[in-house]
């Protein structure tokens, strides 16, 4: 802001000018050379013309030069701090300056709306709150303000201070310092929550964005099932006009031959379900051993499962509902499902067992064969092995289902006593109308899934309560008190572990380490083992306790969490425990063991997670009701307590959470939804089955 | 909105220091794309306030999209980008934001100096534009007289 300053001495003013112009683009010098120049060439035009009679011209320029020369003129005429001829050139001319302009310009009709701002603090307090405090606080800013010394009430008191005794004017300048210090904290305060409703509103505004693309997503993700299915469909047309066209050529080829190998293909042409059960125990050979040609063509359908992957449910929210049916009309007491909205297997107290087609919410079929109901089960892709009461264990091949979730077209429909199929959902409409749904599900009950059942493992001689496979390796838990290995490619029990032999040796090997499974008041359990075995706790110990509660097996790893409290590993190379986990003082009901973690649910109410490196507790926590099965995947684990959720601990945050029926039912809400008995997840997708036989699907 | 709380064209003539400046930028480039009101207005308000100007062009920029953003803050903007542009030499949208200002807060302390200083400004380039036209006029003056002169000597 130069103002012209008054000066008489030329020279005075020509350096002030200087001094105070030390940005302006023109140099006083460079003028006077303009002015120069500009006097010479006139000069030199005039006088090249007329020498003599144009005095009054050169006279008027020189004139204008010597006033041009004078400091004073120049100021008046050149000397701007921020605005001299090159600036308006520049802004009018150059690129960069138009683009700026562009960019920033506002058109009016923005100028006009401009309401009432009601915010707690200006941008200005918040720009001082938020430059760095320098130690000697009145620092920068209190420094530069105090320069211009406007406005500034803070200034002012300083000044005021300046006056008294010098130990008062310290206090009363660091009680100054404090009081705007305190300023500053409230007007940061108020940024802070500024900040936050800030985000909230972006957090919102993303939310709605969230459920558009989640709509879209499930959108999509029916579209892609439904073609998948589509193609499946294709696919087995194809096939079979293939296997015509081939028989038609057979067949002309064949007709001159002998009667053997008409034979021979009559045997290969009899439909799969000839291959009953008893057939299979017979000949304990390997599943893929079947005949080719059969094997060809049932397994057709399995190269075109699953090509995708469904998503929908890792982008749900929380606790959301994705399905839920009457699956059954009696306790749950087992269910398994492979994938995220892939096969689920049922089992209940009403001795049946249901294959859930989980995409459509509709039954496949049911899994018959067994005596008694259920314990156990587990399903890995296409196989599912159930472990039943009737000390039986059976394995079955999923693949082999003839099951169409698009079209329900049964020539023989048998008219059924139960139909529970229940279509009740919101997300997922399934094609087929319910009323048609019931009775081809229960026609698929008996008809699809006939031709899948393998073979039955049967060395047992109670009923077997815990099972689990992988692999060629299946381990089952007994309540004859014995686990047993079996090889599934040769369908043989190939080891039988003693429980009880091996706590009997734990016990005198290392008495101490039985020692602590036993409860303080030592009360002995009458029958259960030999006088040796001590149940955990007495009050849980009763009749529903499976005295092999749960197991898992991994290559040549074993654990198995039994009605004594006690997790054992097993080495299945030597047979032999090399650890037991103790400290659970009820029956385990649920184990399962990743690469660092091994998580137990117990009927003494607990989740335990132990560290299998060290064999330590890594973590415990505690519900209200003993736990009667527990799962867990990357980052939840999912129990079932006694309650109508299902209680989710989150590792990554350590939440707790409940996830189900029980959540979302209030006291209108009749009846109320039963407890929940068995529990699944798996990335993200829980599936619940309760008392009452009803199967829930969550996103959790 | 008080008056206390908006700054005098003075105190954009006081640059921040560098390690200052450079606190608010980083601070603005680490909020990245979700960057918060404050912190795009503290480093738009910190390189308005410097010296460097496509430092003040940054910052004028900075400070529009906070006001197509933020209705809530408008006002105060209007007063931050007629400051930004004064300093700029952009007199006229200065002015343009200035006015529309004032025509909702009349007694607004802070603009109305602004005002004046734009009026001073304004006033001072319409005196340069004066001389340059005048020069231009005496130049042309000059030389056609000459022309004539030289018209009437050949005759």
């Amino acid at each position: 802001m130069a103002s012209t300053p008054p000066s008489s001495n030329p020279q005075d003013s020509g350096l002030a000018y200087r001094d105070n112009n030390e940005n302006s683009i023109l140099d006083p010098r460079q003028l006077e050379a303009l002015g120069r120049t500009a006097y010479t060439t006139a000069s030199q035009l005039i006088s090249a013309h007329e020498p003599i009679t144009s005095e009054h011209y050169r006279n008027a320029l020189n004139s204008m030069h010597r006033s041009l020369r004078r400091p004073a003129l120049q100021r008046s005429v050149f000397s701007f701090a921020q605005a001299n001829p090159a600036q308006l050139l520049r802004q009018n001319f150059n690129v960069t300056e138009i683009e700026h302009r562009a960019l920033t310009y506002l058109p009016d009709s923005l100028l006009k709306q401009v309401p009432e701002s009601n915010s707690g603090f200006s941008l200005l307090d918040g720009f001082k709150a938020s430059l760095p405090e320098a130690d000697d606080d009145s620092g920068s800013e209190g420094r530069r303000r105090r320069k211009h010394g406007r406005h500034n009430s803070r200034g002012r008191r300083l000044l005021e201070d300046e006056k008294g005794p010098p130990q008062l004017r310290d206090l009363k300048r660091s009680k100054g310092r404090l009081d705007h210090r305190l300023e500053m904290m409230g007007i940061r305060k108020t940024m802070c929550s500024a900040e936050i409703k800030e985000i909230d509103a972006k957090i919102a505004n993303l939310s709605t964005m969230r459920s558009v693309v989640l709509d879209r997503l499930a959108g999509l993700e029916q579209e892609e099932h439904d073609l998948e299915q589509e193609i499946m469909e294709m696919a087995e047309k194809v096939e079979d006009m293939q296997e015509q066209a081939d028989e038609e050529e057979a067949r002309s080829s064949v007709t001159n031959e002998d009667a053997g190998s008409v034979k021979r293909e009559d045997e290969d042409g009899e439909p799969p379900g000839f291959m009953s059960a008893s057939i299979y125990e017979k000949l304990p050979k390997e599943p893929s051993s079947l005949p080719s040609s059969t094997k060809g063509k049932r397994r057709k359908p399995t190269g075109y499962r699953k090509t995708s992957m469904p998503v929908l449910h890792e982008h749900l929210d929380s606790g959301s509902r994705i399905r839920e049916m009457q699956a059954h009309n009696d306790i749950i007491t087992a269910l398994d499902f492979d994938a995220p909205f892939g096969t689920l297997v049922t089992a209940a107290m009403d001795d049946t067992v249901r294959v859930w087609d989980l995409n459509a919410g509709r039954c496949m079929g049911m899994l018959e064969g067994h005596l008694s109901s259920v314990r156990c089960l587990q399903v890995e892709d296409n196989l599912v092995a159930t472990g039943s009461m009737d000390a039986s264990i059976r394995l079955w091949d999923l693949s082999q289902a003839e099951y169409n979730p698009n079209q329900g077209t049964s020539i023989n429909a048998k008219p059924s006593a139960s139909s529970e199929d229940d279509e009740s959902d919101a997300l997922f409409t399934p094609t087929t109308s319910s009323a048609n749904g019931e009775e081809i599900g229960e026609y698929a009950a008996s008809a699809s899934t006939e031709n899948c059942h393998l073979f039955t493992l049967e060395s047992h001689v109670d009923s077997v309560t815990a099972l689990h496979f992988r692999g060629n390796t299946l381990v089952s838990g007994s309540a004859d008190k014995t686990l047993r290995q079996w090889d599934l490619e040769r369908g043989r029990c190939v080891q039988t572990l003693d429980v009880l032999w091996a706590a009997a040796q734990a016990s005198t090997i290392n008495p101490a380490q039985n020692a602590g499974a036993k409860t303080p008041t030592g009360a002995e359990s009458a029958g259960t083992g030999g006088g040796w075995w001590k149940p955990a706790a007495g009050r849980v110990m009763n009749a529903e306790a499976d005295f092999v509660g749960a197991l898992q097996v991994f290559d040549a790893a074993l654990a198995a969490g039994t009605a004594d409290g006690v997790v054992r590993l097993w080495d299945l190379r030597s047979g032999m425990v090399h650890r037991s986990l103790v400290g659970h003082t009820g029956p385990v009901t649920s184990l399962q063991f990743d690469d660092v973690y091994l998580v137990t649910g117990s009927r003494d109410r607990s989740i335990r997670i132990w560290d299998l490196r060290t064999g330590g507790i890594y973590d415990a926590f505690a519900y209200d009701a003993p736990i009667s099965s527990m799962q867990f995947d990357a980052r939840r684990i999912a129990a079932a307590a006694g309650e109508d959720v299902v209680k989710v601990y989150d590792k990554t945050d350590g939440r707790q959470w409940d996830c189900g029926a029980g959540v979302l039912a209030d006291d209108q809400t009749t009846p109320k939804p039963s407890i929940v008995e068995k529990v699944r997840i798996k990335d993200g997708y829980l599936v619940e089955g309760r008392r009452d036989g009803v199967v829930g699907v969550w996103s959790c | 909105m008080g008056n206390e709380k908006l700054p005098y064209a003075a105190d954009a003539e006081s640059p921040l220091k560098p390690a200052e400046l450079q606190v608010l930028r980083s601070q603005y480039e680490k909020e990245g794309e979700y960057v918060s009101l404050q912190t795009k207005f503290n480093y738009a308000w910190g390189l308005i306030k410097s010296t460097n100007r496509p430092d003040q062009q940054l910052g004028v920029q900075l400070l529009s999209e906070i006001f197509r953003a933020s209705p809530d803050r408008r006002r105060e903007c209007l007063y931050y980008l007629a400051l930004g542009n004064y300093k700029l030499g952009n007199y006229g949208e200065a002015r343009r934001y200035n006015d529309s200002l004032l025509d909702l807060e009349g007694g607004n302390l802070q603009a109305q100096s602004l005002r004046q200083l734009i009026d001073e400004k304004v006033a001072k380039d319409g005196m340069i534009g004066m001389a340059i036209a005048g020069g231009v006029a005496v130049a042309a003056g000059v030389l056609g007289s000459l022309a004539i002169g030289a018209a009437r000597r050949k005759r």
